[in-house]
C-alpha cells in the first residue's frame, strides 16, 4: 500500500485502498485478498526456530581489519572507537565488584522486538569501545541496566538526556559548571557515549530502516546529553532528593522522549510575564518540561521572582504553560497515549477529554516538570528540554527513571 | 599472528526465537467474518474506515468488524482470543 498514511484525506485513503500496489503494480485489493486466502504451504505451517550463536571473543585480525570490521557490522556509533582487547576490559571489570558473568539487564529497540540480555562483561567492552574509564562502570552499568535503550527505534528520533546525582559526580570528574552539556569533559561524554553503543549493541542493533526508524535522528544520541546536577550552587534540594534518594546516594536519572531544547535570554523581571509565558506555552503536549537552569538563573529565581521552594516553581511551570484541549488532543499521538486512560476516568486525561475544546488546558502536569541546576555562573542561562521521567507514565517505555549508580560499584 | 589481536564481541545475547506456524486460511473470505483492526497510529482510524467503506462496496458478502486497539505497545489477548473465536482473518491497520 502507498504511504504515509498521516496527513492524508479520507478520499486519499479510499484511493490507496482501491488504487494499486506500488511495489507488486498489481491492485491492492487483490493482494490483499491473495494473502488472506492463498493457501499455505508445509514451511508455513511449520513455524521456525531461530538460534544465533555467539562467540565470547572475535577471531584475531589486524586493527585495520578490526576497525573495518565493527563498522561493517554496525557496532559503532561511526566516530572511532577504542577496541575492546582483552586487556583493556580486564581493567575496565577493575571499575565494579561486579562479577563479569553476571547478567545486568535486558534491552530491545522497541517493544514489539524482543529483549537481548547481557552480562557486565559485555557492557565493560561497550564501556571500552566509547572510551571510558574503569571508574565510570558504575554509572554506565547503571544506565545500560536501566532497561531503558538510548537507540530506542522511535519513528520520532527520540534520544536521552543523562542526569548524575551524588557524590559519585565528583569522584569520576564529572563536569556539573561551565560547558557541561558539550565536549568538555572525558566523564560527560563517554558514559553517555557507552550508553548510546551499548545499547545498540547488547540489544542487538541499531541499523537505519530495520531497527532504528526515527526519520531524522538525533544529535542528542552521540552521547546521550549527559551531565552532573550542579547540587553545591543549586539553592534546592537535588533532583536525586526529590525522588527518594538520600542525598549521600549517587544516581542516574534518564529523561526519555528527548527531541528539542528550547534556549531563552536571562531572568527580566518581567520573567513570569514575559519570558516564561512565551517559552514554557511553547512545549509539546505531555511530553515533559525539564527545565536546566545555570546557578545565577536559579538565585535571581529564589531572590527576585519568589520561589523559595522548588515545588512552587513546578507548580508555576505547569501551570503558565497553557494550551486548548482540542490543540492538545491534536498534538501528535495524543490519543493513542492518553485516549483509553481519559476513558477508563484517570485525571487530569478524563476532565481534559470532556472540557471545551476551547478550555485552556495545563500541557504538562507536575510531575512531568522538572527543574536541574547545571552551569559555571558565566550567565543567568536556562533552557528548556523535551523529556520524561518519574512522572506520568505515558507508557512502560516511553518515560525514564532514577536509578542507583551504588549498586554497580 | 603477528600484527593480529583478538578482542570482544561487543554483542549481547539474542534471545532463541521459537517460531509459529501460520494459521490455516480460508479459500474465500465470502460469507466469512473478517477483523479490521486499528492499531491507534494517526489516521489509522480513517483508514480502517476506508478500508470497511470500500469491502462493503465491492465485497458485501464479506462481513466486517471493526476493533481499535486501546495501545498498540502492549499484547492485547482478549482482541486475540475473540477474532479466533469469531473471525475468519483479520487486517491490522498500523497507519505509518
Amino acid at each position: 500500500m502507498p504511504s504515509p498514511v498521516p496527513g492524508r484525506t479520507s478520499a486519499e485513503l479510499r484511493g490507496y485502498v482501491e488504487g494499486d500496489n506500488p511495489v507488486s503494480g498489481n491492485p491492492f485489493s487483490r493482494d490483499l485478498f491473495d494473502g488472506l486466502t492463498r493457501p499455505l504451504d508445509d514451511a508455513d505451517m511449520a513455524g521456525a526456530t531461530f538460534e544465533r550463536a555467539r562467540s565470547r571473543l572475535l577471531e584475531p585480525a589486524t586493527e585495520d581489519d578490526l576497525h573495518d570490521l565493527f563498522l561493517e557490522n554496525g557496532w559503532t556509533d561511526k566516530l572511532p572507537i577504542v577496541l575492546p582487547t582483552e586487556e583493556r576490559v580486564a581493567a575496565m571489570l577493575a571499575g565494579t565488584s561486579r562479577a563479569p558473568g553476571e547478567v545486568v539487564g535486558r534491552l530491545r529497540a522497541a517493544s514489539t522486538r524482543d529483549y537481548w540480555e547481557f552480562t557486565v562483561e559485555q557492557a565493560a567492552a561497550n564501556a571500552v569501545m566509547a572510551g571510558a574509564r574503569p571508574e565510570y562502570l558504575p554509572v554506565i552499568l547503571a544506565l545500560l541496566g536501566s532497561g531503558y535503550s538510548a537507540r530506542h527505534s522511535s519513528i520520532s528520533s527520540m534520544s536521552e538526556a543523562v542526569v548524575v546525582n551524588g557524590p559519585v559526580r565528583d569522584e569520576i570528574g564529572m563536569n556539573s559548571g561551565i560547558g557541561a552539556l558539550g565536549p568538555y569533559s572525558r566523564a560527560n561524554a563517554t558514559i553517555g557515549r557507552a550508553y548510546g553503543i551499548g545499547s545498540q549493541n547488547l540489544q542487538g542493533g541499531s541499523a537505519p530502516g530495520i531497527s532504528y526508524m526515527g526519520s531524522l535522528g538525533n544529535p542528542f544520541s552521540f552521547t546521550n546529553l549527559t551531565f552532573a546536577e550542579n547540587e553545591e550552587r543549586s539553592p534546592w534540594e537535588p533532583y536525586h532528593v526529590q525522588h527518594g534518594f538520600a542525598p549521600g546516594d549517587s544516581t542516574a536519572t534518564i529523561f526519555r522522549g528527548v527531541r528539542t531544547m528550547i534556549t531563552s535570554g536571562g531572568i527580566a523581571d518581567d520573567w513570569r510575564e514575559h519570558s516564561a509565558r512565551r517559552i514554557f506555552n511553547a512545549t509539546r503536549a505531555s511530553g515533559g518540561v525539564v527545565l536546566l537552569l545555570d546557578p545565577l538563573a536559579a538565585q535571581n529565581l529564589v531572590e527576585h521572582q519568589g520561589f523559595a521552594r522548588k515545588a512552587d516553581l513546578i507548580e508555576f511551570i505547569s501551570d503558565t504553560g497553557r494550551m486548548t484541549a482540542r490543540r492538545w488532543w491534536g498534538h501528535g499521538l495524543q490519543e493513542l497515549f492518553f485516549g483509553y486512560r481519559a476513558r477508563a476516568g484517570e485525571e487530569p486525561w478524563a476532565s481534559y477529554l470532556a472540557a471545551d475544546p476551547d478550555e485552556q488546558v495545563r500541557i504538562n502536569v507536575p510531575e512531568d516538570v522538572h527543574v536541574i541546576v547545571v552551569g559555571g555562573r558565566s550567565a543567568a542561562a536556562w533552557s528548556v528540554l523535551e523529556g520524561m521521567a518519574n512522572g506520568t507514565k505515558l507508557d512502560r517505555s516511553l518515560s525514564g527513571r532514577t536509578v542507583s549508580v551504588d549498586e554497580w560499584r | 599472528m603477528a600484527g593480529k589481536i583478538t578482542v570482544f564481541n561487543p554483542e549481547g545475547n539474542a534471545p532463541t526465537v521459537g517460531g509459529k506456524s501460520l494459521a490455516p486460511r480460508p479459500d474465500s473470505l465470502e460469507g466469512r467474518t473478517v477483523f479490521l483492526v486499528d492499531a491507534g497510529f494517526e489516521n489509522s482510524a480513517d483508514f480502517v474506515d476506508q478500508l470497511r467503506a470500500s469491502l462493503h462496496e465491492h465485497r458485501p458478502g464479506i462481513t466486517t468488524v471493526t476493533e481499535h486497539l486501546s495501545t498498540p505497545f502492549d499484547p492485547a489477548p482478549d482482541l486475540y482470543a475473540r477474532i479466533a473465536a469469531e473471525g475468519d482473518a483479520a487486517i491490522l491497520g498500523v497507519g505509518l
